[in-house]
Formats: C-alpha cells, structure tokens, sequence
C-alpha cells in the first residue's frame, strides 16, 4: 500500500475478530447538522431532479424541509479526514473488526429508511457487528466479509430514520500474499 | 403516479449515466468518502482496479433517481437492498434498467402504506451486471 488511509484499521486474527461480534458502539453524532448545500452537492453529483432536493417551496410542503437523499445517509455520518485535535477519524466500526487484510470493499447493503430525514436534522449512528465469515477467497484476494448493523436517529426526538445492514469484504489484495 | 396508475409487471425506460472522472472525484467529495481508489487511479491500480471508481453510494444514489422518477416527487425510497458484483469506473456508463415487480398496501403501521416494489439493475456499458437492487417507494396514496 503506497497511500494511507486517513483512518486506522485494526489487525489481528480471524478469533480476534469474532471476539467483536455482538459489539455494539456508543452513539457518533454528525458534527454539524444535515445542510442543503451537502444534499445539494451530492444530488448533483447523481444527476437527480426531484424536486424534494431542490426546490424549498415544494419540499417544505411535501415533506417538510428539504429532504437528504436517502442513499447520502453513511456520507452524512461519515468523519471529516482531518479534524483539527490531529486525531485520526474515528472510523465504522466494520474496520475495527481486527483482521489481516489491509484493504476493504463493500459487498452488499440493505438500507430501510423509515423516516425522512431534513435538513437541519441532526443525526447519530449507533453500530453493531452481527457476523464475521470465516476466510473466503475471492478475485480481489483472500478475506473475510463483515456484517454490520446501523442504526440512525435524528437528535430532536431520537426516532429511528434508518437501519441498513452492510457487508464488507476485509482482504489482502491478491499480489501483496 | 398514483397508486391506481401502477401496473404490474411494467418496464421502465433504460437510462444511460456516462461517469467521468469529474464524477468520481465529486463521488468522493459529496460522501466524505476518501478511501484512496475514489480518487487515485495510482492507488486503484496498484490494489487490481483499472482504475478509480465510484462508491456504494452514488450506485445506490442513481437507483434512487431511477425509482423516484418513476414514482414522483411524492414518492419515498423505504428500502433498497444492493448487491456490488462489480464496479463502475471512471470512463464507464452506468446503464439503469428497472421494472415494476409488484404493488402492496401495509397496513402494519399507523396508516396504509401504498407500496411499489421495483427491480433495478445497474450494467455498465459492456452489458456485465455491477449493481441489482430491489427497492421499494412510497407513493402519497
């Protein structure tokens, strides 16, 4: 690896790893609330019209506030790469999970959005790992695919907007065994 | 759409994203994402990649776009499952292709919820699956 990652992985072996499973973590909260210029910024970049991103007016009437697309949500939760204290990000905790590989992919999400979430909202994610695989050989390279929970909550009331399971692929790419 | 309008089984048109590196580097700038191969096709390349790539997010963002424009501005993602077979790189196409599978009222909740469950697929421009989704929107009633 000739670029480090801005956040710290965690090492060690596949038992270390499945001691974690079950670890549920403190609630992380967003620095900042949910701004129409990220909802904006990020619309964008997908090339999205709906109206419930753009336009005020309409998403006031329809839901309230401008909506923060749904498939943002981890970005918006997501630690900025540097933090003035030095400090590495606090990292998800599926690269926590020590393990040997020194490279992760994502392998599949499943995300249930139960409530929109606005701009202004403030929000939080508490996560929990729910399995670890055993060693499993893909094209990439040899490795292990952790399961995660996370569940969102908007600070105002504290209700659940969202809980996505996802799956990372935690390897060593091919050439580096 | 309103939910008397939705057929089952019904198409929705193709829809044809070309990705730039401008994209990707946005990609990583709108999500916070910077993990190295969203914006370095040194690094990329050096961990088998061809080159830098978009993140789940924005795959996740354009299927959204596609069920949303089918369903309105009215219309709610409530769940998306996506599986990630293979990446869709700088200088690639995203390909949509979608269709309406199936409608449900939910009555679980503290009110009907009008349901609309869709398959959609993200190709790229080679015709190799990277993305299928199931999604299911909301529709107003």
């Amino acid at each position: 690896m000739t670029e480090d990652l801005s956040y710290e992985f965690a090492f060690g072996t596949y038992e270390d790893a499945l001691r974690m499973v079950g670890t549920r973590t403190e609630p992380r909260f967003a620095g900042t609330a949910v701004s129409g210029a990220r909802i904006q910024h990020f619309a964008s970049m997908v090339r999205d019209p709906n109206p419930s991103y753009w336009d005020a007016d309409f998403a006031k009437s329809a839901w309230g506030g401008l909506v923060a697309p749904p498939a943002l949500l981890i970005g918006l939760l997501m630690p900025p790469p540097w933090v003035p204290d030095g400090k590495p990000p606090t990292a998800s905790i599926a690269v926590r999970v020590p393990l040997p590989g020194t490279a992760i992919i994502n392998a599949a999400n499943d995300a249930e959005y139960l409530k929109p979430v606005l701009e202004g909202d403030m929000l939080s994610v508490v996560e929990k790992v729910v399995s670890v695989s055993p060693e499993k050989t893909t094209r990439l390279g040899a490795g292990h695919f952790i399961e995660t929970q996370e569940t969102y909550h908007r600070g105002d009331d504290g209700a659940v907007v969202a809980i996505c399971t996802n799956t990372l692929f935690r390897f060593t790419p091919a050439g580096d065994r | 759409m309103t939910w008397d309008d939705v057929v089952v089984p019904w198409q929705l048109p193709e829809v044809v994203d070309p990705i730039s590196y401008e994209r990707v580097v946005m990609n990583a700038g709108t999500t916070w994402d910077y993990v190295p191969w969203h914006y370095n096709p040194r690094y990329a390349k050096e961990h088998g990649h061809p080159t830098i790539f978009v993140n789940t997010m924005h795959l996740a963002g354009f299927i959204d776009r596609i069920a949303t424009d089918y369903g309105g501005p009215h219309s709610r993602v409530v769940r998306r499952k996506v599986s990630l077979l293979g990446s869709i790189y700088a200088g690639d196409s995203m390909v949509a292709r979608g269709r309406v599978v199936g409608k449900r009222i939910d009555t679980a909740g503290d009110g009907p919820q009008f349901l609309v469950d869709l398959e959609i697929a993200i190709f790229n421009q080679r015709d190799e699956l990277c993305c299928p989704a199931e999604v299911t929107v909301q529709l107003a009633g």
